[in-house]
């Protein structure tokens, strides 16, 4: 069953195609929806990227308009969780015209590939995208095989 | 099939020549007071220097273009670079000399102060 997946993957790209066509044509389509594709799932809980660099692994969260104070991150073994708030940033005495971002919390949860040594985590951020580092364990860490 | 394929590409070298990377509208938020119109857009992961406002005949034209340098190998990855782009109408007594930008935390916050002569005022009644 799972095989036949790749066929509504690429009906999605058609779709993900003609949307971006109807796009070009007109300013409003898909105005209230941020994600790159719209017809998958939607989510509620911020973008995530996993990379995997040898030694460590690498996560990027687009967190955008919220602060570092606003961001926790809890590591345990090779579970990561992150979760933040967004607060409002309208000031008072305006009218609103559109309010498209508005107040959110979130919670995301990862079971990452290795564990990773929680107390060498580094975490940036910059430009609204939460970067972290995560050294692997040393268990977890590729090695070199000599051919002998 | 083929025929449509050669008509699909045939379009998209009209329309999207020189894109690859593909183009989402940006959230925001507008707000408005007797004095200003504020814009604030969600541009996570693009730098200052790759951001662009263009406001012309009562057009605002808001860019932004998100590079990302990335290492390794992808487990997931579900955001990529990308090019945030969206119009607004703006009106044509927005004092241009005068607007302000900043970006903190991939949010844009646009500052369009109005003209003098489109501020509302209040009007006296002299007694005569």
């Amino acid at each position: 069953m799972w095989t036949r997946m790749s066929d509504f993957d690429r009906m999605f790209q058609a779709m993900d195609l003609l949307q971006s066509r109807l796009s070009g044509i007109f300013e409003d389509y898909g105005r209230f929806r941020p994600t790159v594709s719209t017809w998958g799932i939607t989510e509620a809980s911020p973008r995530t990227n996993l990379y995997d660099v040898g030694d460590r692994l690498e996560v990027k969260i687009e967190v955008p308009g919220i602060s570092k104070n606003d961001l926790n991150i809890k590591i345990q073994g090779n579970y990561l969780e992150i979760s933040g708030s967004r607060k409002s940033d309208t000031p008072q005495g305006y009218k609103a015209h559109r309010i498209e971002r508005g107040e959110s919390t979130f919670t995301r949860s990862f079971t990452l590939p290795s564990d990773v040594e929680a107390s060498r985590v580094e975490a940036a951020l910059k430009d609204g995208i939460l970067t972290l580092r995560l050294p692997k364990i040393e268990q977890a860490k590729p090695i070199q095989i000599a051919i002998g | 099939m083929n025929e449509q394929k050669e008509l699909a590409l045939k379009q998209e070298n009209l329309s999207e020549r020189n894109r690859q990377i593909p183009t989402v509208a940006p959230v925001v938020d507008i707000l408005e007071n007797d004095d200003e119109i504020l814009l604030f857009a969600d541009m996570p992961g693009v730098s200052r220097e790759d951001i662009t406002v263009n406001i012309e005949n009562g057009r605002l034209a808001l860019s932004g273009v998100r590079k990302m340098s990335t290492a390794g190998a992808a487990s997931w990855e579900e955001f990529g670079e990308v090019e945030y782009r969206r119009v607004f109408s703006v009106p044509q007594t927005i004092n241009i000399g005068k607007v302000g930008a900043e970006l903190k935390e991939g949010v844009l916050r646009l500052r369009l102060p109005k003209a003098e002569a489109a501020k509302p005022r209040q009007i006296e009644i002299k007694a005569s």
